[in-house]
């Protein structure tokens, strides 16, 4: 058994809930004791819905096991009477599922004019992305119709739902996309699709599934039982999106071939600008001035989904031309996969041997072909103290963690968090993913002749405050908890660093003096590499002279 | 006394293991260890958002699917590591759901885990039987057995529950103004000071839900238990020390207090009057809350929580004369009434409230109350800025009288209806 402090991973409660939130007339009903609805405020806080989530906790309560009452029937005939959905998804929770009891039997009891799925999810087997993955496919299964395909070129856009990781602004994106290319969009789901959508599914030419997590199971079903071919890749950086694009017209275009429909033609790239003139992209040009020279000694680590994970790797080393320090990912289900799309991007390291996934719920991490597998951020933070790389990009909890080792983290991946639900346009996907990804990585690192000027003067001239201006401390809980005395005092408790216990070199006060010119910013990293290197240099005091000898060393 | 109504418990709400989130700050050298599933501990982790601090001094001995067919948990291995990595002097082994199923024997196994210099304490806290705040009351119920026995003529108060340093230090100091003799503080902040317990001792409940800890010390230890109001808002902080002196044979006088309290909350209690507010069911203080907003000249439109204890909450009942009260409430039975009557003011927990907003109504968490310094006369100004920042900042905004601002992003949004225009 181990302590669980932090997860990655929602349940598959939650998975359910996602789904049916997303959906029209859809209603998930969990058979669950009270403290479940907990998944209720994730929704109305992070994604502030003006409306109910579509989910109902029919509670379960010590009382009504002693008696043997069960409220499901009655609690289902409540939500018909009041919302009167097309479908209500039951499952039942990680306790309810130890009862055996029989829901199909006990839903059918209720006599709902609604159609009723009993989605038989087991929270022992599976989490939030496996969970709502397992669902959307059961449901393209259960409604998509053969129907013949649209007039005009159209493609479904498979994947995005309820508490994704920036869709909204990523369906945005490329709806705008479709829109360049005089493209009509059949349906989108889950997010906004009725079952009358999920009928019309069959409908489309193709099929964009770009997550890895959610949609693309459902694709390849329509795809098998249909026909309908399916671009599953993530357009994610500049190339990707253009490598992308051209795909789909070719796919289209073989379809309309096929069906003697009108084809469809790529316009020029300055189209897909925002305004309507300009590159598509900063991003090219970007990377090739003077003043990003310094990201060639940069380098990253990238942990979270499988397919933000596998985009931003690429792209921070194609299109950036950062060094790649490590990569991971908390989706076991998913490793080989994001394994074999970084062979080539990855460092070696000396835990390769390990060619296949291990499960990693009981605690060990993993290694598949170099990449970090594991579903316990303790893990993640160590890796990270260990290669002390100049950029993370991971999730909010890498980003946590970060702040103690003083290295600079962007988020790329979920689980979301109220910071990811921000009110602009910040896709991840397409030439204007690009752009803010680009952006966010630039003002998240030390660069150019910034960066010159503080190794030249310290942090002479340069007026930051030791400890104001910085984000310790005021960390936004997951789900913005009213303030709170109490919150401010778990803030100050920070835990302990998470440096391995080696024996620490002394400093002598000179060389501590000297090392307090260092801006406090990179402080942290220089005093761990001085001691580091003291270290292995058999040193146990870090004179002024150690010091120096340490900073020829590692380059300043 | 108003009569209860009892429906079916379908509200929103959290489970017990909500409390762990203040009382491990509370209880300093504590460990909250909840034998639990990926559920319970995506459940604190989102609720409280405090699991983000990589360390807290609580965390989910997860059961996974090949820990469902052992007959006992085993938790050695990790009580172990707890000791190493927190040296804790005492540690919480808290019940959820599935283990409660599973009929694990939580008693037997708390004391199998425990060790003379480090108690396991087994506290019920299951979302089987226990909501939000309630599970304080186990947790206290946990630690009597600390509680070292007082000699009948040792007449000092226990002030019963967790508050803050800060408000603790008032209600010491006021109950010394008053010649009130202080014994201490259950839960206290450290786990070796809880206070000496006897017939002579009176306890003084701070907090409206942890009447079963109330009545088991009442009987056990012969303790007299204060039949008063609980101390929110000048009124009821005026009743709780003049009850509370006239247990120690002192006659005291606040009404000149009270009075001046009521003045300094003008601004606040003129923008209340004949404001009609709604409390929906979530943290076990509505009626105390409900009884302040009614002395401040609202009109409650009704009153609901998850558990009512008649004779705890006799006097906050007795108070709400004629306040439509109900006990394990239904949610969509409380929409219809809002929709009917119209509060001025609904009081909804975290899930519900952007929603009700979403409805046209001014809506306010709350959970906020379960972390907020509110009691006692200093915490009656941060009490009534509770209920009227929301009143104001939605009196400042323009009505949103056209659905399209909050047609939102979700597809299934019921639009927007203004009771406004
Ligand atoms: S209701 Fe039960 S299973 Fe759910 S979080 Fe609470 S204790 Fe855990």
């Amino acid at each position: 058994m181990r302590l669980a402090l932090w997860m990655y991973e929602g349940t598959a409660h939650h998975g359910v809930g996602r789904i049916a939130n997303s959906m029209q007339k859809v209603h998930a009903v969990f058979h669950a004791p009270q403290g479940d609805d907990y998944v209720n405020p994730i929704f109305t806080m992070l994604e502030r819905t003006p409306a109910f989530p579509q989910m109902t906790t029919s509670v379960v309560s010590g009382r009504d096991l002693a008696q043997g009452t069960i409220r499901l029937p009655e609690t289902l005939r409540q939500v018909e009477a009041k919302l009167h959905p097309d479908l209500i998804i039951v499952c039942a929770s990680c306790s309810t599922i130890l009862l055996q009891e029989d829901l199909e039997v006990v839903a059918a009891n209720a006599h709902t004019q609604a159609e009723v799925l009993v989605y038989d999810a087991n929270p022992y087997r599976m989490a939030e992305v496996l969970s709502a993955d397992g669902l959307f496919t059961q449901l393209t299964k259960r409604y998509a119709r053969p129907q013949p395909l649209t007039a005009r070129p159209s493609v479904n856009i498979i994947g995005p739902a309820s508490l994704g990781f920036h869709v909204r602004t990523d369906l945005i994106c490329l709806r705008r996309i479709m829109q360049t290319l005089g493209v009509q969009v059949n349906v989108i789901a889950p997010l906004g699709a009725s079952l009358a959508d999920m009928a019309r599914l069959p409908a489309a030419w193709l099929n964009i599934a770009p997550y890895r997590e959610l949609g693309r199971k459902a694709a390849v079903y329509l795809e098998e039982q249909f026909g309908t071919p399916a671009l599953y890749d993530a357009p994610i950086g500049v190339q990707p999106t253009l490598a992308w694009l051209r795909r789909l017209v070719e796919m289209l275009n073989d379809v309309g071939a096929r069906v003697d429909g009108p084809a469809v033609d790529l316009p020029p790239l300055t189209a897909f600008s925002l305004d309507g003139m300009s590159a598509p992209s900063g991003v090219p040009w970007f990377a090739r001035t003077a003043d990003m020279d310094s990201f060639s000694s940069k380098n990253a680590f990238v942990f979270g989904d499988a397919t933000h994970t596998v985009g931003i790797v690429k792209f921070l080393h194609d299109e950036l031309g950062m060094d790649i320090a490590g990569a991971g990912t908390y989706l076991a289900h998913e490793a080989g996969w994001v394994a074999e799309q970084l062979v080539g991007y990855l460092p070696p390291t000396a835990d390769q041997e390990s060619p296949t996934a291990d499960r990693t719920a009981h605690g060990q991490p993993s290694s598949v072909g170099g990449l970090l597998v594991t579903d316990r951020f303790q893990d993640v933070a160590a890796r990270i103290a260990e290669l002390q790389p100049s950029l993370v990009c991971g999730t909010q909890m890498e980003r946590h963690s970060c702040r103690k080792l003083d290295i600079p983290c962007i988020v790329i991946a979920p689980p979301t968090h109220i910071e990811n639900h921000l009110l602009g346009y910040r896709p991840m996907l397409g030439f204007d993913g690009a752009d803010v990804i680009a952006d966010e990585v630039y003002t998240t690192t030390t660069l150019g002749l910034e960066k010159h000027l503080i190794d030249l003067f310290g942090d002479a001239g340069l007026e930051y405050e030791e400890n104001g201006g910085q984000e310790i401390g005021q960390d936004t809980p997951a789900l913005d908890t009213p303030p709170s005395q109490e919150n401010a005092v778990a803030s100050g408790a920070l835990p302990h660093p998470l440096t391995p216990k080696a024996q620490t070199p002394t400093w002598t006060p000179d060389a501590q003096a000297m090392l307090k010119k260092v801006p406090f910013f990179v402080r942290g990293r220089v005093q761990r590499n001085v001691e580091k290197y003291a270290t292995e240099q058999g040193v146990s005091d870090i004179t002024v002279d150690v010091l120096q000898a340490a900073k020829e060393a590692l380059g300043g | 006394m108003s009569a209860i109504q009892k429906e079916d418990g379908l509200y929103h709400s959290f489970c017990g293991l909500t409390c762990v989130g203040w009382l491990y700050q509370k209880i300093k050298d504590s460990f909250f260890l909840i034998l639990g599933t990926h559920t319970c501990a995506h459940l604190l982790q989102n609720a409280l958002g405090v699991m983000i601090f990589a360390r807290p001094r609580f965390g989910v001995a997860l059961l996974e699917e090949n820990d469902l067919s052992k007959p006992q948990p085993e938790l050695e291995a990790l009580i172990d590591e707890i000791r190493a990595d927190h040296k804790p002097s005492v540690i919480f082994l808290l019940s959820s759901c599935t283990p409660e199923v599973m009929k694990v024997e939580f008693d037997g196994l708390a004391r199998h885990l425990s060790r003379p210099d480090l108690p396991v304490l087994f506290v019920p806290a299951s979302g089987l039987d226990y909501t939000f705040s309630q599970a304080e009351d186990s947790v206290l119920q946990a630690l009597l057995p600390f509680c070292p026995p007082a000699s009948p003529d040792d007449r000092r108060v226990v002030f019963l529950g967790s508050v803050n340093d800060a408000i603790a230090d008032d209600f010491a100091l006021e109950a010394a103004r008053l010649g009130i003799p202080v014994a201490g503080f259950l839960p206290a902040t450290h786990f070796h000071e809880l206070p000496p317990i006897g017939p002579g001792t009176v306890l003084a409940p701070l907090q409206p839900y942890l009447s079963k800890v109330a009545t088991r010390l009442a009987r056990d230890r012969g303790a007299t238990l204060l039949n008063s109001l609980f101390p929110f808002g000048p009124d009821g902080t005026r009743a709780f020390w003049e009850d509370l002196a006239r247990l120690f044979g002192l006659n005291v006088d606040l009404r000149e207090r009270e009075a001046q309290a009521w003045s300094r909350l003008a601004t606040h209690t003129e923008l209340l009057r004949g404001k009609r507010v709604f409390f929906t069911a979530d943290t076990l203080m509505e009626l105390p809350l409900a009884r302040f907003l009614k002395a401040a000249g609202c009109e409650i439109v009704e009153c609901s929580s998850p558990y009512i204890h008649k004779k705890f909450h006799a006097r906050e009942l007795a108070a709400l004369e004629g306040v439509p009260v109900f006990e394990q409430p239904n949610f969509d039975r409380q929409l219809r009434t809002i929709a009917a009557t119209q509060p001025d003011l609904v009081i909804s927990t975290l899930g519900t409230t952007n929603p009700l907003i979403g409805q046209g109504v001014v809506a306010k968490w709350s959970t906020e109350f379960a972390f907020m310094p509110i009691h006692g006369w200093a915490g009656a100004g941060t009490l009534v800025g509770m209920f009227t920042k929301a009143l104001r900042r939605h009196a400042k905004l323009d009505p949103l009288d056209d659905p399209v601002w909050s047609a939102g992003l979700m597809p299934g949004a019921i639009p927007l209806v203004s009771n406004r225009s």
